[in-house]
């Protein structure tokens, strides 16, 4: 099954009185299962390309399916349904919020429709999933880099999401660190987890068993 | 996001700094506060003046001498107010139906080789009462809530008749403290004391008193003095006539201001006033009924309410203001975890409710310190106040209220600005 299927996805903003192309007629199509990277320098499109997959923002022209529902054309509230219900995030710089725990961290986004009790009992599962099953009353403060990328990746995981979308996930970490984190991705593809990963780095990059190059808002054949 | 879940977020955003979640709250119980005060006030002051007036009828007028000070000393203006005035007005004034009348001065008992200056009241049967209580003393201990009765008044013997009075009769009635004074113990009643060397029979002593309200305790003696009829006093206990008080009963009181037309025509016939150029006339006598003193006595208790409340609503918009800016800088220090939120699907309705319940349960906190500053605080304005001073059950309900809806309606924009944020924006924001 087609996890994304984009067609001419294109993405242009107005920066004062002239447009700019960020995102040209793109296809993508990606399989369940599949760990793709797509790299590029800065400015080349790619975090355009992640907002518009993560249903962050809409396309000016052009179609995105993710699985096989239209998403291009949702509303707001919409949007933020599609975000919650089926899609995880991990970003570079983790984004936790440092006055919850880890537990109540991970458990955020169920809590956008669910029971309280729901919530932690799947977070609960998702921290045992990246080993820290012992961390879940600290705050983010008190966790190593590592640890809290760790937590961020149960975070995308525990609504059990179609899609992951990863952006630069070792970006603010040492690479041994970053190894880790990356050898966790890859066990979560085993899983029959869908991720996309948004990176500049190519030994990163080597982890995913697809990898994209994109360039002045297009994507490389 | 379900309610549960959004109040123990917002519950969470307000705990997790409390020095500012007091401070924000401390505009509102300032608030809060002083509408409950303020309320009390004039609950109180409400309540004062219906004590003070409880005995007196509705269906009187009060006829006074026009006096002005002159030379340290009241005298009266114009022709002098007389008993024969007062004999003659049921009769000319159709709307009037009785009179009671009442003059005063000073003179001096005798009773063996007891003697003292005293006050004296003289007064027809019916003015004995009011003039007794003079509208600020009760029998001591009588309940606020039973009506007064002339009966309640009497301590010993009686009170003088209406015969006795058109008679002259040299009958008196004491106050407690001067029968004590004079009679050291003995029974007063069937006496015979000299009034300025006029004997007078002991035919009764009047209760013991106090007043009614704390600020007539300094300047009123309600147990001392002699009160005899009226006719004898006039006859013999002035040089000069005197000038007397009239207290008119009209027969129907929605015909008051009528009543009070026919009592000045008869009276400008009497002393022979006539209109000015400009067509008034230059009375040199008073009426008061008792709707003019209650309606200023509430007119100034309503205005010193007003001032009040205007107050307490100032620094209830101060209180919102409070959290308004609170929420605001609330709203962009936390710009960040509004971005994270949206990203993980909190939709705009989610972060409204959540911004907003902070709101609002800041201002619920800061409304139940204020109601319980509030009820704490009337006691101590009940003493700067002369003891004026009731707390009103409602204003709990109506200040807390209040307090819930400035929450509310100061904390919606800030509310609604969090939700209006980009979520890619507001993920970029540090």
């Amino acid at each position: 099954m087609k996890i994304i299927h984009t067609e001419n996805l294109t993405r242009t903003f107005i920066v004062g009185s002239s447009k700019v192309n960020a995102l040209c007629a793109v296809n993508l199509e990606v399989e369940t299962g599949e760990f793709v990277a797509l790299m590029g320098s800065s400015g080349c499109g790619k975090s355009t390309m992640m907002h518009l997959l993560g249903c962050l923002d809409t396309p000016t022209d052009g179609r995105y399916l993710l699985e096989g529902r239209d998403v291009s054309m949702l509303s707001k509230d919409e949007r933020a349904r599609v975000r919650n219900t089926r899609i995880g995030f991990i970003f570079q710089t983790f984004n936790l919020l440092p006055r919850l725990t880890a537990l109540d961290n991970i458990a955020l986004p169920l809590l956008y429709g669910r029971s309280h009790r729901e919530a932690k009992r799947a977070a609960g599962e998702a921290l045992e999933r990246v080993g820290l099953a012992l961390r879940s009353q600290h705050h983010p403060n008190e966790l190593s880099g590592g640890e809290r990328q760790r937590i961020a990746i149960a975070r995308a995981l525990v609504t059990n999401p179609a899609l992951i979308l990863a952006d630069e996930p070792t970006g603010n970490l040492d690479s041994k660190t970053g190894g880790e984190i990356m050898q966790l991705l890859v066990e979560l593809s085993f899983d029959r987890h869908t991720i996309l990963m948004v990176t500049h780095d190519s030994k990163v990059a080597q982890y995913a068993g697809r990898i994209l190059h994109m360039q002045d808002g297009a994507i490389l054949q | 996001m379900t309610f549960m879940n959004t109040l123990r977020t917002a519950f969470n955003g307000i705990f997790s700094n409390l020095l500012r979640t007091t401070l924000t709250m401390l505009g509102l119980i300032i608030g809060v506060a002083s509408v409950i005060t303020t309320l009390a006030l004039g609950n109180g002051a409400r309540a004062a003046v219906a004590a003070n007036f409880r005995f007196l009828g509705s269906d009187q007028i009060q006829i006074d001498q026009d006096v002005q000070l002159k030379n340290g000393q009241m005298q009266a203006q114009g022709k002098t107010l007389t008993y024969e005035d007062g004999l003659g007005l049921p009769q000319a004034a159709p709307l009037i139906d009785r009179v009671e009348m009442s003059v005063s001065g000073t003179v001096k008992l005798r009773y063996g080789r007891a003697s003292e200056d005293q006050n004296f009241q003289g007064t027809d049967a019916g003015a004995l009462l009011n003039v007794i209580s003079q509208g600020k003393v009760q029998p001591v201990g009588w309940p606020a809530s039973n009506p007064l009765t002339p009966a309640a008044f009497i301590g010993q013997g009686r009170f003088y008749t209406n015969t006795e009075v058109l008679d002259g009769d040299p009958v008196c009635v004491l106050g407690y403290q001067t029968a004590i004074d004079l009679f050291n113990g003995d029974n007063p009643i069937g006496a015979t004391i000299l009034v300025n060397r006029k004997q007078c029979e002991v035919i009764g002593v009047v209760t013991e008193l106090e007043v009614v309200s704390v600020e007539d305790v300094l300047n009123s003696r309600p147990n001392d003095g002699v009160y005899l009829p009226i006719s004898f006093a006039v006859a013999n206990l002035f040089d000069t006539t005197p000038w007397v008080t009239i207290i008119a009963h009209v027969k129907d009181e929605s015909k008051m201001e009528a009543a009070k037309a026919q009592v000045a025509a008869y009276l400008r016939q009497r002393h022979g006033i006539t209109p000015g150029p400009d067509g008034t006339y230059a009375d040199d006598f008073r009426m008061i009924t008792k709707q003019d003193v209650l309606g200023a006595q509430e007119q100034s208790a309503a205005t010193f309410s007003l001032l009040l409340t205007a107050l307490a609503v100032v620094s209830l918009i101060v209180g919102g203001i409070g959290i308004m800016n609170v929420m605001l800088v609330s709203v962009s220090e936390r710009t960040h975890e509004i971005g994270v939120r949206m990203a993980v699907g909190a939709r705009g309705r989610d972060v409204v409710a959540q911004f907003l319940l902070e709101a609002i349960l800041l201002s619920a906190g800061g409304g139940l310190l204020g109601v319980a500053v509030g009820v704490l605080t009337v006691p101590l304005a009940a003493s700067l106040n002369q003891g004026v001073a009731l707390l009103d059950p409602r204003s709990i309900p109506l200040a807390f209220t209040v307090s819930l809806v400035t929450g509310l309606v100061f904390g919606l924009y800030p509310a609604v600005r969090a939700a209006q944020l980009d979520p890619i924006e507001a993920l970029r924001y540090e």
